[in-house]
């Protein structure tokens, strides 16, 4: 004879991401550290001002860097001597809180004041999963369409910064890039929004400035 | 899509509590999944199809349950805010008292492994 049983498991999986996120805040503050979630789209500039960020910051700066299944950007910050762990997220499209912690291990936190974490390119994916950063930088750019905020709402509602790079080229595309900040604030109304061109220079003294004020909060 | 981790992580966590229980097979299992997450129901039910394949899990019937969102607000509004399904997957939120966003999701957020039905042996057998 068998019989039937029903068993309360009631294990969400999502609550046991932000608990491993929720320690990884934790052994970052153990060191000091101030860590930046740099998400958004593919090719929007995420890699290019980590890069500029790294020779403008005057304190030690490290790098993990997610990418699906090269360690290209890994490989891009290399060259800065700074630290850098790569991620291969395997056929994931985001990064999360387990990986990330995975990468602790191979990094010098005591020796680093801020760690900025490449995530993988993608909009939607990563939303889902907190990595127990202290700040979240959305990076977009006006190539991916001026609509690109009203299509993905969700990654703006839960940003601490937004980058709207390529400005330089908004024209040339036919993006209204005003529309872009507008749509941002509709959806956060107090993020800050900044308008970049890393080719030009311009915005990027405004995110070193917003980097520093969250830094000190 | 992420749908595939979460699915890893379901079929996973259902077997470890069947084997607990000492289920000889798995008949049906509940899930709750979030509005408030950018998962799709349909996607999760259908990997965790795929990934029950020769386990204690294979033809089990999976239940999937949308959990709306809830808000705990300064204002002092508790309770649910509207995302229909047309909105599912862009909800703009805010409160539905005083419009604004200084809240705590209590709930939407979740994909949450809820109850199973097994077989198992009987303890006298
Ligand atoms: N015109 C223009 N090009 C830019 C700007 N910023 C970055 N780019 C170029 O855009 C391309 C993509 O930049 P990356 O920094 O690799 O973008 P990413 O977000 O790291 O890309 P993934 O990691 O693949 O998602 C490169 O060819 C950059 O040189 C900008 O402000 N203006
Ligand atoms: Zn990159
Ligand atoms: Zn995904
Ligand atoms: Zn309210």
């Amino acid at each position: 004879m068998h019989k039937i049983a029903e068993v309360e498991i009631q294990h969400d999986i999502m609550v046991a991401n932000r608990k491993l996120a929720k320690k990884n805040q934790k052994i970052l503050d153990k060191s000091n550290v101030f860590a930046v979630d740099v998400l958004g789209a593919i090719g929007s500039g995420k890699t290019s001002l980590i890069e500029n960020l790294i020779q403008k910051l005057d304190y030690p700066v490290a790098v993990i860097a997610g990418d699906v299944i090269s360690k290209f950007d890994a490989g891009r910050f290399e060259k800065y001597n700074v630290p850098v762990v790569g991620l291969n997220t395997g056929k994931e499209c985001h990064l999360d809180a387990h990986l990330v912690e995975h990468a602790f291990h191979d990094m010098p936190l005591d020796e680093v004041d801020v760690l900025f974490i490449e995530n993988v390119g993608n909009l939607i994916c990563p939303v889902d999963f907190d990595l127990g950063a202290h700040m979240r930088m959305v990076v977009i750019s006006v190539s991916e369409g001026d609509d690109t905020v009203e299509k993905h709402p969700l990654i703006f509602k839960e940003a601490d910064l937004v980058v709207i790079n390529k400005v330089d080229i908004a024209d040339a595309v036919g993006a209204d890039q005003d529309k872009m900040v507008a749509d941002v604030l509709k959806l956060n109304p107090d993020v800050q929004v900044i308008k970049t061109s890393l080719k030009t220079g311009k915005g990027f003294k405004e995110i070193i400035n917003a980097l520093e004020k969250a830094r000190n909060e | 899509m992420h749908e595939l981790s979460m699915a890893d992580a379901i079929v996973k966590t259902v077997i470890e509590a069947a084997e607990k229980n000492d289920a000889i097979e798995v008949l049906e299992v509940t899930i709750e999944v979030g509005q408030m997450t950018l998962l799709n129901p349909e996607q999760i039910k259908f990997m965790v199809g795929v990934l029950s394949e020769d386990t204690i899990l294979e033809g089990a019937k999976f239940h999937m349950e949308e959990v709306p969102i809830e808000i705990d607000c300064e204002c002092g509004y508790k309770g649910k805010i509207g995302a229909d399904d047309l909105d599912h997957y862009t909800p703009v939120l805010n409160c539905p008292e005083c419009d604004e966003r200084n809240f705590d999701i209590i709930a939407g957020r979740e994909c949450n492994v809820k109850n199973i039905k097994i077989e198992k042996r009987d303890e006298d057998a």
